[in-house]
């Protein structure tokens, strides 16, 4: 082991020794920040509007379908079904956290949750519906209609459904995971494996792209900086061309947005792709096409059981 | 008068219109809420140049790896578009989208902001792969060197040389990383080769670490001019440039804003002017106005006060004249009275005539002669007085005559005794007529016991004589009324009045009996109510209000004086004095109403 790595690991553990106290650390990841101060009936009403499957076509699919919030906000497979049963063309992200990521969707055509939320329900492979339906629909609802009176000056409008979720959604922070508690300056809570399991994730350069108070999700990067991912993998589809679809940039060619890691642990399988389905053949990849070296085992094995700190809590529960 | 008064008004209130929308005019126009905007607009664009500053710094310490947090240069972004929606609304909702000249630098804007993110996102992304590279690099360049050391059996110069091959090839990378240049990409592309070179002579083990190293240095040679290149861009994309156009429109609308606010001010001060003037115009005029109200109020007062005097003398001279009337009045009353006095004396005085000659004639024809006559026959025979009475035939008879004509004289003298009281009587009466004139004569009241029951008494005895010839029948309805301490000339005269007028009133009655009833009794027992009832000729309805009023009266030779002194009398007894009558040929009550003083008892 080189020299200098000995000095980058001697720098935490003296930082360990200083800060005994309480002090929150500085680090290139944050701890997340609290649920944002909100109107409580809209709050509400997003989470019924969440958990209502007559936002789709044919009253099958709820956003809860696939963003499961016992399932760390998404679903265990590689491609969600859509109202019809087909399946989608990309894999489900976490619904948690997803208001600190700074675009929407795995290309990041959405600036807003809003603008997501519009895009799911008229999308013709997932929800199949329109606005106008979805508002009629509402609307007919007595016990809708007075919550949306309760909430909103206006009624039930598109803009209200939009608001009401993308309002329930900024409350799903899955706070409280021990890496969080860490940075908050409980250096104990982590195993001495976990802290070098962290040592590793910097030296390594994933912190690279995964940083931040979502660990991830504040950049684009290509797929495949140090390799052609998508020729080894094979079976190119057009959900591949990530940003390009978007910009139609060559640039932007197998461009992603870079995703949060928190609760990586628990939202299996991995990618925009789901070709990865453990924590194992992720981090093998990433290393692979993203950072262009070869891992000791030890170093790998650090930093997953650093990755499975990073599962945060919902409704008290760990994720 | 009344429309042109009224035109007068709708005049003024136009007036007073048109000066209130000229001013409320001048007030919008001068100051419009452009300003408020205006501050406010400067101040988000304030805010957006600052953002876009500390985006730029963020870019600069990703650049140089001060920082691996890459949050920081998605905030200011995220800030700058919420800022900028509110600028937006803002500036749209004053119809700024609808300048041609704000449309072109909006947009412009927009563009720019638009190319900056675009830009950003790509250094963020270059940056992250190039910054990861470069850290490696002397990681890898150790994982070289470090098996080169350990590899002790080949050719020392010539590992030598590939020792110094790699650290000159990292060298270049790292100078290359400072100072892109084609010459440094040119070594390195050199370093590389030799490198590719290096790795053929080298065992198995090697080729690893040598290609991960030549592919970060590839990446390398790759990403830096890409990354200073986005830099570059970055820095030209003309953000802050464009939100200082804006300024400057924002500036140019309000200069011209100020200017027209100016103008406005000025026009509002000016009229301002006019209006104070006006004011003051107005007040000279109401000041004036006000003198000549005081001065025709003063004449007025003036004018009223010689009225008051006026009438003060009118009033005097009619109470003179009222009071001259009065005693004319009194007088005549006063003559009335007399004449019923004289009259009554006079009826008196008749049968004191009567009296007086039934006296005489009875002396003359008096049976006294003839005592005188046998008191002669006896004188003549005075020597044979016996004998004359017993033999003379004359003689025999002188007793008995004698006899008789003392029986004769006896009823002569009881029957002139009787008529002698009678006269007296009637002189008695004389004086009582007298003495109630000249008791009623003295004005001054004066209370004394009276019985209201004699008092009636002396009434009608001084109207008996009219009232006898007039075949008027009394009736007395007398109540029980104790002795009472009253004005008796007063009272007296009230009666008198009352019975006078009750007698006329049915002097012109010819189918009936004349009947006067008089009442005297006590109500609630504090007044004492005397009344005096005919069946006359009655008061006709539009007569009841005046009959007491002075002068009215409706006898031709009345003078309207004795119900009217009666109404004052009773007054000045605290009383009142009260009429009723159910109409024309109905008959009249009278009633005198006065307080009750009753004579306490002599203990």
């Amino acid at each position: 082991m080189s020299p200098s790595f000995h000095r980058l690991l001697l720098a935490p553990l003296f930082g360990l020794c200083l800060s005994a106290g309480a002090a929150p650390l500085d680090e290139p990841l944050k701890p997340l920040p609290a649920v944002p101060q909100q109107n409580p009936l809209r709050i509400e009403l997003g989470r019924q509007l969440f958990n209502e499957t007559r936002l789709s076509v044919n009253n099958s699919l709820s956003c809860a379908s696939c963003h499961r919030l016992e399932n760390g906000g998404a679903d265990n497979k590689a491609f969600s079904l859509g109202f019809n049963g087909v399946p989608v063309t990309i894999n489900t992200p976490s619904v948690f956290n997803a208001s600190l990521n700074f675009r929407q969707f795995w290309n990041g055509r959405a600036d807003t949750l809003e603008t997501q939320i519009h895009g799911v329900v008229q999308s013709p492979s997932e929800m199949g519906s329109n606005w106008e339906h979805v508002v009629q629909m509402l609307t007919a609802d007595a016990a809708y209609q007075t919550s949306f009176a309760n909430a909103y000056p206006d009624g039930v409008t598109m803009n209200n459904v939009q608001n009401a979720l993308a309002t329930y959604e900024r409350t799903l922070i899955s706070a409280n995971s021990r890496f969080d508690q860490y940075l908050q300056g409980d250096t104990d809570i982590l195993t001495l494996d976990e802290k070098y399991g962290y040592q590793r994730f910097k030296d390594y350069g994933c912190i690279a792209c995964h940083q931040g108070v979502n660990i991830g999700g504040n950049m684009f990067q290509k797929f495949g900086v140090m390799g052609d991912y998508f020729k080894t993998r094979g079976n190119p589809t057009e959900a591949d061309l990530g940003r390009y679809l978007v910009t139609k940039d060559e640039e932007d060619r197998n461009v992603f947005k870079v995703p949060s890691l928190r609760n990586v642990a628990v939202t299996a399988p991995y990618f925009h792709d789901g070709s990865a389905k453990t924590l194992e053949e992720a981090v093998d990849v990433m290393f692979k096409f993203q950072l262009g070296r070869i891992p000791s085992a030890d170093d790998k094995t650090l930093i997953i059981k650093f990755l499975k700190t990073l599962t945060g809590e919902w409704g008290g529960k760990p994720l | 008068m009344k429309t042109s008064n009224r035109r007068n008004l709708a005049l003024l209130g136009v007036v007073a219109l048109m000066l209130a929308s000229v001013l409320l005019f001048l007030y919008l126009k001068s100051s419009s809420n452009q300003t408020i905007t205006y501050a406010e607009s400067r101040d988000l664009i304030g805010r957006i140049k600052q953002l876009n500053a500390q985006w730029e710094t963020e870019i600069l310490k990703a650049r140089i790896a001060i920082s691996h947090n890459y949050d920081p240069l998605v905030s200011p972004l995220t800030e700058i578009t919420d800022l900028w929606e509110r600028f937006d609304t803002m500036e749209s909702s004053h119809g700024r989208n609808d300048s041609p000249v704000w449309r072109t630098s909006h947009d412009a804007y927009l563009s720019a902001i638009q190319e900056k993110t675009r830009l950003v996102e790509q250094f963020k992304s270059h940056n992250a792969v190039l910054r990861n590279s470069l850290a490696f690099l002397p990681t890898a360049e150790d994982d070289i060197q470090e098996q080169l050391a350990r590899l002790a059996d080949e050719d020392k110069l010539q590992l030598q040389n590939i020792a110094t091959d790699t650290y000159d090839l990292l060298l270049s990378s790292l100078e290359f990383a400072q100072v892109t240049s084609d010459d440094k990409a040119a070594d390195i592309l050199l370093g590389l080769n030799k490198m590719g070179v290096n790795k053929q002579r080298l065992p198995e083990q090697f080729h690893s670490p040598i290609d991960i190293l030549n592919n970060h240095i590839s990446l390398i040679l790759r990403e830096q001019p890409v990354v200073n290149r986005l830099l570059e861009n970055i820095e030209a994309v003309p953000v802050a440039e464009r939100l200082d156009d804006m300024t400057n429109l924002l500036n140019t609308d309000q200069q011209r804003t100020d200017a027209a606010n100016q103008r406005y001010h000025f026009y509002m001060l000016v009229f301002s002017v006019l209006l104070v003037l006006l004011l003051v115009y107005l007040a000279i005029h109401l000041m004036r106005s006000f003198t000549v109200i005081n001065r025709v109020n003063k004449a007025l007062q003036t004018a009223n006060e010689d009225l008051e005097l006026r009438v003060e003398e009118r009033t005097r001279e009619l109470k003179d004249t009222q009071s001259e009337l009065l005693d004319t009045a009194r007088q005549a009353g006063m003559a009335e009275i007399a004449t019923n006095v004289l009259h009554n004396v006079g009826n008196v005085l008749n049968s004191v005539n009567i009296s007086a000659d039934l006296v005489s004639r009875k002396l003359r024809g008096s049976k006294a002669l003839g005592l005188g006559k046998a008191m002669q026959l006896i004188n003549d025979h005075q020597g044979d007085l016996g004998t004359f009475l017993t033999e003379d035939p004359k003689g025999k008879l002188l007793p008995g005559y004698l006899n008789q004509l003392v029986d004769a004289i006896a009823l002569e003298q009881q029957g002139m005794t009787d008529e002698l009281a009678q006269l007296t009587k009637s002189v008695d009466h004389i004086k009582d007529i007298v003495a109630t004139q000249q008791s009623y004569a003295g004005a001054n009241s004066l209370m004394e016991p009276l019985h209201i029951s004699e008092l009636l008494e002396d009434a009608l005895r001084m109207n008996s004589g009219a009232l006898t010839r007039h075949h008027v029948t009394v009736v007395k309805e007398y109540g029980d009324v104790p002795q009472v301490m009253g004005d008796k000339h007063r009272l007296l005269l009230i009666l008198i009045n009352l019975i006078s007028n009750a007698k006329y009133a049915m002097s012109d009655l010819t189918n009936r009996p004349r009947q006067m009833t008089l009442g005297v009794k006590i109500v609630e027992d504090k007044i004492l109510q005397v009344s005096v009832k005919d069946d006359g000729e009655g008061i006709a309805e539009e007569n009841m209000t005046r009959i007491f009023s002075h002068g009215f009266t409706t006898r031709k030779e009345g003078h309207g004086f004795g119900l009217h002194s009666c109404a004052l009398a009773a007054i000045e007894m605290n009383g009142h004095l009260t009429a009723h009558s159910d109409g024309p040929g109905k008959g009249a009550l009278f009633t005198l109403q006065i307080p009750l003083k009753t004579v306490k008892e002599e203990a």
